[in-house]
C-alpha cells in the first residue's frame, strides 16, 4: 500500500535532487578559479578582459601572457575574449555585478563612464615604480586621462590617416588629394557608377560622426579652443561658426556625389571591403586597418597621405587610444600593475604595435625603422609637422559624448537623405553640445 | 490537361521556392571553399576559380571550434533533455487533470513568451553571479531549460491530449503507479512527439547567443554561436571562417531533422491534430 | 479521499519543477526588470539611479522614433506573419501528397530553420549590400535592374528588404507545422466530400481548411508574438538605419541597452511591448472566437 505512492515520491524528489545537483555542480566548478586560500605556495589569480578582440590579436596577447607567466610562476592570468561587437556591454555588466574581475581594457570611448562610476583605479601612485614610464609619449597619457587622473595604460594609439588607390589615381592623373575640398572632388571625379566605382568610402553607419566632426573642425581650425575641442574659443561649439555650414555641405556634396549611396548604413567593415574590393578609392581610417589592407590587397596599389586640410591649411587630428586599466574592486592590485607593466613594456607594445598596426606608446619606439617607412611614415610626418596638424584631445571626458555617435549617425543620416536641411542639422548639434556643456559644469 | 497543367504549375512553384532557399547556403558553402582573397574579389566569383579547404582548417587551428562544437552540443543537449523531461511531467498533469489554479498556470506559461528577453538579461546576470553561476556551462543549461519549458509544455500537452486516458488507466488497474504508468504506457507511444519537441528545443538551445555571450568568460566553455560572433571584428567580417563555421553548425541540425523527420511529421500530426 | 489526496500531491509533484524555475529564473528577474521602468537607470552614471515615476514613458512616446518604431512593429509582424504563413502553407498543400525525392527536398527547404538569427542578418547583410552583395550582382547579370538597389540604404527599400529576410527564415517553421496538421485530416472526411462531388477548391474550404483551423490559430497568435519580440534580425541587418527607418520595438530596446546603457528606456520600452502584446492577444483571441486563452 504504501510502495506506490512512495514510488512516486522518490521519483519527484529525483527530479528536484537533479536540478539541485546540476545547480551546485556548477558552483563546485567555479571554486578551483578563486583565488587559493588554503594551498600551500599562494598562486594569485588575475582575471583579465579584453575589449577591442579580434581572433589575431587574442593570439598576440595570449602569447605575452604566456611569456609573463613564465617569468611570474606565481601569477595566473585569466584572459576573457569576448566577440568584439559585444564585449564592451558585457565589460559593463560584469562591473555593474562586481564579478571578479582585475585587469581590463580601458577605451578611450568608455574611460569617462568607468570613472564616474567609480569602476576604475588612478594609475598615479603606481607609476613611480615603472621604470619605463619615461618613455610614454605625452599623446598616450591624454589619452589615457581624465581631469589629471591616470587611469590606463594604452596598448596602442589609434591616429586618422588618408588610405587611397595609388593606381587608380595614377590612371586618372590625380595626385593625392591634400585638402577635403581636393578629396572632394578627387572623390567626384573617379566616381562612375556604372563600373561600380566610387571615389570615397563613406560611413553613414556606427560610427558616422568621426568624418563631419573632424572636416568641421578643420574648416574651425583658426577659431578652435585646443584644450575644449568641441568648441570655440568664444565658447559656441564648432558647428555655431559659418565655416561649419560650408564643411557640411562639402560633406554633403561628398556623399551624394563622390560615395557610394548604400554607404548611409555602412559600418567599419563594409567601409573597409569596399576600399579592399576595388569599389572605392579613398579611406579614412585608424592604422590597425593596414594589416586587413595588406592581407586582401596587392602591393602598389595602395598608398597612405597625410589628413586632409581645411581652407587655412590646417587639420585638426587626434589620437584615440585603449588600454589596460585596474579595476577598483580588485584584490590583487599589485600582483595586475605587475602584468600591465610587462604587457606596456617598450618590448611588449612595440610587438603588438608591429602585428596589429597600432602606433606605440613609447617615444623610444618610433626610432624603429619599422615605423619610419610605408605607411606609418606620414603618421610621423604628421607628429613632426605640429603647425599643420594640430592636436588636439577628444571630448571623451563629457559624458554626452557617450551618445553623441549615435545622435550624430540618426541626425545625420536623416540630412544625406535629405529629410532634414543642413542648417537644421547644425542647430540640432549646436544644441547637443551646448547642452552637454551646460550638464558638465553643472 | 488541366491537372497536368496544375501539375507543372506545382513543381514550378517548387522549383523556385527551392533557388530562393537554397541560393544563400549555396553561397555560404562556395565562400567557404574559396581562398582569402578571392571572396571579395570582383568580378563576384560564382564558382571558386580556385578550392581551398584552409577556411575549415583554420577555424579548426586558431579557434579551437571542436572545443565549441562539444560545449555547444553538451549544453544544448542536455538542456534539451532535462526540458523534456520536466516539461512531460507538467505537461501531462496539464493534459489530464482539471485543478483550482489550472487556467492561471496556463496563462503563467502562455504569458512568458511576450516577455522581450533582453529586459531581464541583467537582472539574470546578477542573480547567476549570485548563484555563482558565472562562468559556467551549467548557468547555459539551466538557462535554456527555463527558455523553453513554458513552449515545450504547451506542445506536449497537446500529444498528451492525443492519447487516450484509457491507457494509463488500464496500467494502473493493473498495479502501475501514475508516473510508472506515464513512463511506461503513455511516453513510448507519445515518442514522435517527444522527438519534435526535443528537436525543437535543441535547436534553440543550440542557436542561442546573447546569454552565452554573458554568462560564459572562459575559453574552454565557450559556445559555437559566441566563436562565430567573433569572426565579427572591428574591421572585417572574416567570411572565410564564418561561412566554413556556419556549414559547420548546420550540420547537426539538418542531420537531426533528416533523422527524425518521421517523427517530427507524426509527432506534430498528432500534435496539431488537438491543435 | 487517500486517492484525491495522492492525486493531488502527484499534481503538486508534478508541476512543482517547471513552476519553480519559471519563478527564479524568469518571473523574478524579469520583475525586477520591469522595475527599471520607473528609474532612471542609466549605466553611464549608476550613482544616480532612483525612482522617477513614467517620465520613461513620457520621454519615449514624445520620441518620433520611438512612434515611428511602433508603425514599423506593426509592419513587421503583419507582412512577416502574412507571407510566412501564405507561402508555408502553400508549400504545404503541395508536399502533403508524397512524391519521389520530398523528403530530400523538405531537407533543402526547411534548413533556413536550424540557423540562428544573429547569422540570417550578417548573411542577408552582405547579399544586399548594393555594392558588394551578391543580389543585386545577380540582378544586374540576369539584367532585370540596371542600376544597383540600395536595399538596406534606401528608406523605401530597407523596410521591405528587412522583412524579405524573415520571411525567408520563417516560411519553414509554419510550412512543417502545417504540413504535419494537413496529414492529420482524416481521411473519410475526403471521401465523403468526394461523394459530393466536391471539387478541390471546395474541399479545401469545406474540409481542410475548418480542421487546421485551431492549428493556424495557434501557431499565427505564437509566432505573431515571437516575431514581434525578436530584435535579432534587425540588429545583425540595419540596426534600424538608416536614419531609423527599420527600427522595431525589440531592435530600439536592444540600441537603448548595447549602445545607450540605457536601461530605464529599454524597460520602458519593453514594458509598452507587453502591454501591447496583451491587448493583441485577446484581439485576436476574441476575433478567432477562441476563448480558451493559452490552451492549445
Amino acid at each position: 500500500m504504501f510502495g506506490k505512492p512512495m514510488k512516486t515520491w522518490m521519483l519527484s524528489a529525483l527530479t528536484a535532487v537533479m536540478v539541485f545537483t546540476l545547480t551546485t555542480a556548477c558552483s563546485s566548478s567555479n571554486d578551483g578559479k578563486k583565488p587559493d586560500s588554503g594551498s600551500k605556495e599562494k598562486v594569485i589569480t588575475l582575471r583579465m578582459i579584453e575589449s577591442l578582440t579580434s581572433p589575431s590579436r587574442t593570439a598576440l596577447i595570449k602569447a605575452s601572457i604566456d611569456k609573463f607567466m613564465a617569468q611570474n610562476t606565481n601569477i595566473k592570468v585569466e584572459l576573457i575574449s569576448p566577440p568584439f561587437d559585444q564585449a564592451d556591454n558585457k565589460i559593463r555588466t560584469m562591473l555593474a555585478a562586481k564579478q571578479p574581475l582585475d585587469v581590463l581594457e580601458v577605451r578611450d570611448l568608455n574611460v569617462a563612464e568607468f570613472v564616474n562610476n567609480n569602476y576604475v583605479e588612478p594609475l598615479n601612485d603606481y607609476t613611480g615604480s615603472w621604470s619605463d614610464f619615461g618613455t610614454v609619449t605625452a599623446v598616450a597619457k591624454s589619452v589615457a586621462s581624465v581631469k589629471d587622473k591616470l587611469y590606463f595604460i594604452p596598448n596602442g594609439l589609434y591616429q586618422r590617416q588618408l588610405f587611397y588607390r595609388a593606381d587608380w589615381l595614377k590612371e586618372a592623373g590625380i595626385n593625392a588629394p591634400v585638402t577635403y575640398e581636393e578629396l572632394v572632388n578627387a572623390s567626384v571625379k573617379l566616381t562612375d557608377a556604372a563600373k561600380n566605382r566610387y571615389g570615397f568610402s563613406f560611413r553613414g553607419g556606427p560610427g558616422a560622426n568621426g568624418v563631419p566632426d573632424t572636416l568641421i573642425q578643420a574648416y574651425d581650425a583658426d577659431k578652435i579652443n585646443v584644450d575644449d575641442a568641441m568648441f570655440l574659443k568664444d565658447g559656441g561649439t564648432i558647428y555655431s561658426s559659418p565655416e561649419a555650414k560650408t564643411a557640411l555641405d562639402l560633406y554633403v556634396k561628398l556623399y551624394k556625389e563622390g560615395s557610394p549611396p548604400d554607404s548611409i548604413n555602412w559600418g567599419f567593415q563594409e567601409q573597409v571591403q569596399a576600399f579592399t574590393s576595388g569599389v572605392t578609392a579613398f579611406l579614412l581610417q585608424d592604422p590597425d586597418v593596414i594589416q586587413v589592407l595588406g592581407e586582401n590587397m596587392q602591393e602598389g596599389t595602395w598608398a597612405t597621405a597625410p589628413m586632409p586640410t581645411g581652407p587655412s591649411g590646417k587639420a585638426m587630428i587626434s589620437a584615440g587610444g585603449a588600454g589596460w586599466g585596474i579595476t577598483s574592486h580588485s584584490e590583487n592590485k599589485e600582483a595586475a600593475w605587475k602584468l600591465i607593466t610587462f604587457l606596456s613594456s617598450p618590448e611588449e607594445n612595440t610587438q603588438l604595435s608591429k602585428s596589429h598596426g597600432t602606433v606605440p606608446i613609447h617615444s623610444s619606439a618610433t626610432e624603429d625603422e619599422f615605423f619610419q617607412k610605408g605607411p606609418y611614415k606620414t603618421l610621423l610626418d604628421m607628429t613632426n609637422k605640429p603647425d599643420t596638424f594640430i592636436n588636439f584631445k577628444p571630448p571623451f571626458e563629457y559624458p554626452a559624448n557617450g551618445q553623441w555617435g549615435t545622435v550624430a549617425m540618426e541626425s545625420g543620416q536623416a540630412m544625406l537623405l535629405g529629410q532634414t536641411s543642413v542648417e537644421d542639422t547644425l542647430t540640432k548639434w549646436n544644441e547637443y553640445w551646448a547642452k552637454a556643456k551646460a550638464d558638465m559644469n553643472k | 490537361m488541366k491537372p497536368r497543367i496544375l501539375t507543372g504549375l506545382k513543381v514550378l512553384y517548387l522549383a523556385l521556392h527551392f533557388v530562393i532557399m537554397v541560393f544563400p547556403l549555396y553561397w555560404i558553402v562556395i565562400t567557404s571553399l574559396k581562398p582569402q582573397k578571392d571572396i571579395f574579389s570582383f568580378p563576384l566569383q560564382y564558382w571558386p576559380k580556385q578550392f581551398t579547404l584552409d577556411n575549415y582548417i583554420q577555424i579548426f587551428k586558431i579557434s579551437k571550434f571542436h572545443i565549441y562544437i562539444f560545449n555547444s552540443l553538451l549544453v544544448a543537449v542536455l538542456a534539451a533533455a532535462i526540458v523534456i523531461f520536466i516539461a512531460t511531467l507538467s505537461a501531462y498533469v496539464m493534459a489530464r487533470f482539471q485543478f483550482r489554479g489550472h487556467k492561471q498556470i496556463m496563462m503563467a506559461f502562455f504569458v512568458t513568451q511576450m516577455l522581450p528577453g533582453f529586459i531581464a538579461l541583467a537582472p539574470l546576470y546578477l542573480l547567476m553571479a549570485d548563484l555563482d553561476l558565472i562562468n559556467s556551462r551549467m548557468s547555459l543549461i539551466i538557462c535554456y531549460t527555463v527558455m523553453l519549458i513554458p513552449f515545450s509544455t504547451i506542445m506536449l500537452r497537446g500529444f498528451f491530449q492525443r492519447v487516450p486516458s484509457s491507457l494509463e488507466e488500464a496500467a494502473m488497474i493493473d498495479g502501475c503507479s501514475r508516473l510508472t504508468a506515464l513512463l511506461r504506457v503513455i511516453i513510448p507511444v507519445m515518442l514522435p512527439g517527444i522527438a519534435s519537441t526535443f528537436i525543437f528545443a535543441f535547436v534553440q538551445n543550440w542557436n542561442e547567443l546573447f546569454m552565452a555571450v554573458m554568462f560564459i568568460d572562459d575559453e574552454a566553455l565557450k559556445t559555437l554561436p559566441v566563436a562565430m560572433n567573433s569572426f565579427v571584428m572591428k574591421f572585417d567580417v572574416d567570411w572565410g571562417a564564418m561561412s566554413a563555421g556556419t556549414v559547420l553548425s548546420v550540420i547537426p541540425t539538418v542531420v537531426l531533422f533528416a533523422f527524425a523527420q518521421r517523427f517530427i511529421v507524426e509527432g506534430l500530426t498528432q500534435g496539431a491534430e488537438k491543435g | 479521499m487517500i486517492a484525491l489526496r495522492k492525486q493531488r500531491t502527484y499534481i503538486l509533484l508534478s508541476l512543482l519543477p517547471a513552476l519553480v524555475l519559471l519563478l527564479i529564473f524568469t518571473f523574478y528577474p524579469f520583475l525586477q526588470g520591469v522595475v527599471m521602468a520607473f528609474q532612471n537607470y542609466v549605466l553611464f552614471d549608476l550613482t544616480n539611479v532612483r525612482f522617477i515615476g513614467f517620465q520613461n514613458f513620457v520621454t519615449a512616446f514624445q520620441d518620433a522614433k520611438f512612434l515611428k518604431a511602433m508603425t514599423n512593429s506593426a509592419y513587421w509582424v503583419f507582412f512577416s506573419l502574412t507571407f510566412q504563413f501564405l507561402i508555408g502553407l502553400s508549400l504545404a498543400l503541395i508536399l502533403r501528397k508524397p512524391f519521389k525525392g520530398r523528403g530530400v527536398y523538405q531537407g533543402f527547404i526547411f534548413y533556413s530553420w536550424a540557423l540562428s538569427g544573429f547569422l540570417i542578418g550578417l548573411i542577408w547583410k552582405w547579399m544586399f549590400n548594393s555594392q558588394m552583395g551578391v543580389i543585386n550582382d545577380l540582378l544586374m547579370r540576369i539584367g532585370l535592374i540596371d542600376t544597383r538597389i540600395g536595399f538596406l540604404s534606401d528608406p523605401d527599400w530597407a523596410m521591405s528588404s528587412v522583412i524579405i529576410a524573415n520571411v525567408w527564415y520563417g516560411i519553414a517553421f509554419f510550412a512543417i507545422m502545417l504540413l504535419a496538421a494537413l496529414q492529420s485530416v482524416p481521411a473519410d472526411l475526403y471521401e465523403a466530400a468526394d461523394m459530393d462531388g466536391a471539387g478541390s477548391i471546395r474541399k479545401f474550404v469545406n474540409v481542410t481548411f475548418p480542421f487546421i483551423l485551431p492549428t493556424i490559430i495557434a501557431t499565427t497568435l505564437l509566432r505573431a508574438i515571437w516575431i514581434f519580440n525578436d530584435p535579432t534580425i534587425i540588429y545583425g541587418l540595419t540596426n534600424g538605419g538608416p536614419a531609423g527607418t527599420t527600427h522595431i520595438l525589440s531592435s530600439l530596446m536592444l540600441d537603448k541597452i548595447i549602445y545607450g546603457g540605457d536601461y530605464g528606456m529599454a524597460s520602458a520600452i519593453g514594458v509598452t511591448m507587453i502591454g501591447i502584446l496583451i491587448l493583441y492577444t485577446i484581439f485576436y483571441l476574441f476575433v478567432t472566437k477562441s476563448e480558451k486563452v493559452g490552451d492549445f
